[in-house]
């Protein structure tokens, strides 16, 4: 194979770049989005700020090479196991824990949720080891590469992401406005007290509110693991969504999506043509940016800021 | 009567504690355990431990036990200073050991030089401090070493180029990977090649897909790598994804063995001081039974750098006359050599000037995809140290 690095014509290249560029950003937004929402789903409905998000998506995606143990030669069955899995792992985190935490000061639910990060880095150790892991060897997954028009190329654990992010927010938002569950969610994220004198139980919209943010955090961690494998700085990658949440409004999920697009376009295009080295401060340029313009986000509602 | 019985007992573990700990050498490790850089860290410790067990297992060195004690600082510099401070004024240990990040230097060589205590770096990258003119009190034993590795796969590229090769370079966004590849392109402008990009990336990074395409858009046709195992592999595979077809070389890390086998790319080539375990030595078959008693959770082929460094440690152990202090050990380290058995291309050398080694040997490996098997490119290739 080697020498076989050809140069192409000016303009298809140009082209080409172009859309293999658009492809960058349409994935990084994806992966922003899709672990972003989980940050939002908690916060809107709880005004908890879940700082062991990333763990949680660690947790589910590592989840993943159980159940591949198990549904051998099975992957897909396999994937949906695991992600329900991590709905599970949500709730039982909410009513295990922060559940306790009800009545408590916000600040102590954050702490609580430090200290749970703190406790499933140390378990994952435990149970899987430090080492690399490959979820699509073990599922016997190879991950091929795709074309695309122009002659840009994306792989298939990529594209998954970017289907799946999609295929998540159109059920979030179908769930949020047209089921009970959905709409009961909602109201105890506008107004709790009222809603529990109408006689919505919040501790199980809140438990719901766990189970979907880790089940779409999950998602993410599994896709991302299955594109390029799995380790503990998968928390890292949790947190570097943080900014693009933020960006958007901690309590919108359209936000969530704006912010993932204008954080993956500005990382994207400064790693491109200006320095690489900017990737990983790119998102908290922009957020700076956005908290000097509009503290509360491009989408979030105002009225939600709170000075610490 | 009951209580006078539990104190005797109590009194009693704990003479005879300290008269274990009196009769052993005394070793202090703290190392990346957990944290994100256990999956490189945590097998060299987990096999060195499993040495130290080996060689008491046959009755220790010079008739005394080794106590190695292990301390977890997940690649923290203030963990590892703490780790350092218990280490000597508790355990009063004779060497320190660092299996960890290179953040976590600075403060274990203050504490080990304010105690006058040799400083073992194990797995970590060796600092310059240990190349000639050599700090007294750092010493390193690890396999890979900044500037030799470069000059040695520079030159490797430039002799296995069929077209003049256009490099481009991957590094992961900390110091040494960055001086390391900084330093490599000026090789490669000296060596008549030309640099096309280079691509310094952040860790974590959820996707490499942008610095692979900065790095393809290019046109690089080699592309050379010194980093974390992590940023190495996933550079390439996010290249291969957008179709590049270019060779790429990266240093030989403890994965390197099994990743080859994973990603059967026969345009890899990974370098590195270590043997194989395809090479299958008789000294394989040593770590292989000690790390089966120890029941070590790690794949086999990542073993052999902690192996190495256990073998050190006996070495400079065994030079240490009863009863043991610092400088003793010292002493012993200062005039080393060790016969690696195979697994390195020769002996680890120290004197006194000079605490890496004073030849460094390397070997080339990849996937051949017609024997569908690893193969050896080139064989051991040794780099005077001066």
């Amino acid at each position: 194979m080697r020498g076989a690095v050809a140069a192409q014509p000016r303009g298809n290249h140009r082209r080409g770049l172009s859309i293999q560029l658009a492809v960058n950003i349409a994935v990084l937004a994806s992966i922003y989005a899709l672990i972003g929402c989980g940050y939002v789903l908690i916060y809107r409905t709880s005004r908890v700020l879940n700082l062991a998000h990333g763990e949680l998506m660690m947790v589910a995606a590592y989840l993943l090479l159980a159940t591949a143990s198990l549904f051998s030669g099975h992957p897909l069955a396999a994937f949906a196991a695991s992600a329900l899995l991590g709905l599970v792992v949500g709730a039982a985190v909410y009513l295990v824990l922060m559940r306790k935490m009800t009545g408590e000061r916000v600040l102590a639910a954050v702490l609580a949720t430090v200290a749970l990060g703190i406790l499933l880095r140390g378990i994952v150790v435990l149970v899987w080891s430090a080492q690399q892991q490959y979820p699509g060897q073990a599922l016997g997954w190879s991950n091929p590469a795709l074309a695309l028009p122009g002659g840009a190329r994306i792989s298939a654990a990529a594209a998954a992401l970017v289907l799946t992010t999609a295929a998540a927010y159109a059920g979030l938002f179908a769930f949020l406005r047209y089921t009970r569950w959905g709409i009961r969610m909602r109201a105890a994220g506008q107004n709790p007290l009222l809603a529990a004198q109408r006689g919505i139980r919040l501790h199980g919209v809140y438990a719901l509110a766990w189970g979907l943010s880790t089940f779409t955090g999950g998602l993410a961690g599994m896709l991302i693991a299955l594109d390029a494998g799995l380790e503990q700085t998968m928390v890292v990658i949790g947190l570097k969504a943080f900014p693009a949440a933020l960006v958007g409004g901690l309590d919108s999920l359209v936000g969530a999506i704006a912010g993932a697009l204008i954080v993956a376009a500005a990382e994207v295009l400064l790693i491109h043509y200006v320095n690489p080295l900017l990737a990983d401060v790119v998102p908290f340029l922009v957020l700076i940016a956005m908290l000097l313009a509009r503290p509360w986000g491009l989408f979030g509602t105002r009225e939600e800021l709170d000075r610490v | 009567m009951r209580r006078t019985a539990l104190t005797t007992v109590l009194a009693a573990s704990l003479a005879a504690t300290g008269a274990l700990a009196q009769d052993a050498y005394v070793v202090g490790l703290t190392g990346a355990l957990t944290g994100p850089a256990a999956a490189t860290y945590a097998p060299v410790i987990e096999a060195m431990r499993a040495y130290v067990d080996h060689v008491n297992g046959k009755g220790g060195v010079n008739g005394r036990q080794i106590r190695l004690i292990v301390a977890d600082n997940q690649g923290e510099p203030s963990k590892a200073a703490a780790d350092a401070k218990k280490l000597l004024a508790q355990d009063k240990v004779l060497v320190l050991i660092n299996s960890s990040l290179s953040s976590t230097y600075a403060p274990m060589i203050a504490e080990a030089k304010r105690a006058g205590v040799p400083l073992f770096y194990a797995g970590a990258v060796c600092p310059k401090e240990t190349y000639p003119p050599a700090d007294p009190l750092q010493f390193c034993s690890t396999a890979f070493g900044a500037q030799y590795d470069s000059r040695f796969a520079m030159g490797f590229v430039k002799e296995r180029a069929r077209e003049a090769p256009r490099v481009g370079y991957a590094a992961m966004a900390i110091p040494i990977s960055r001086g390391e590849i900084d330093y490599a392109e000026s090789l490669t402008k000296q060596l008549g090649m030309t640099p096309v990009d280079k691509e310094i990336i952040p860790p974590p990074t959820p996707d490499y897909t942008p610095f692979a395409t900065r790095l393809k858009d290019a046109n690089a046709n080699w592309v050379y790598s010194w980093a974390p195992w992590v940023t190495q592999v996933r550079t390439l595979e996010a290249l291969r994804r957008l179709g590049w077809k270019g060779d790429y070389i990266a240093y030989a890390h403890i994965q390197a063995e099994d990743e080859l086998e994973r990603l059967k790319d026969g345009d890899l080539y990974v370098f590195g001081t270590n043997a194989f375990f395809q090479d299958t030595l008789p000294v394989h078959a040593e770590i292989r039974a000690a790390t089966h008693r120890a029941k070590l959770n790690y794949p086999i082929t990542q073993l052999t750098e902690g192996f190495i460094a256990g073998l050190v440690l006996e070495a400079a152990l065994k030079g240490t006359p009863w009863p043991p202090t610092p400088q003793k050990v010292l002493a012993s380290m200062n005039n080393l050599k060790v016969d690696t058995k195979g697994l390195r291309g020769g002996p680890i050398e120290w004197t006194k000037d000079n605490h890496f080694r004073t030849r460094q040997y390397y070997r080339v490996y990849r996937w051949d995809p017609a024997k569908n098997a690893i193969v050896r490119v080139k064989d051991w290739t040794a780099l005077d140290v001066k």
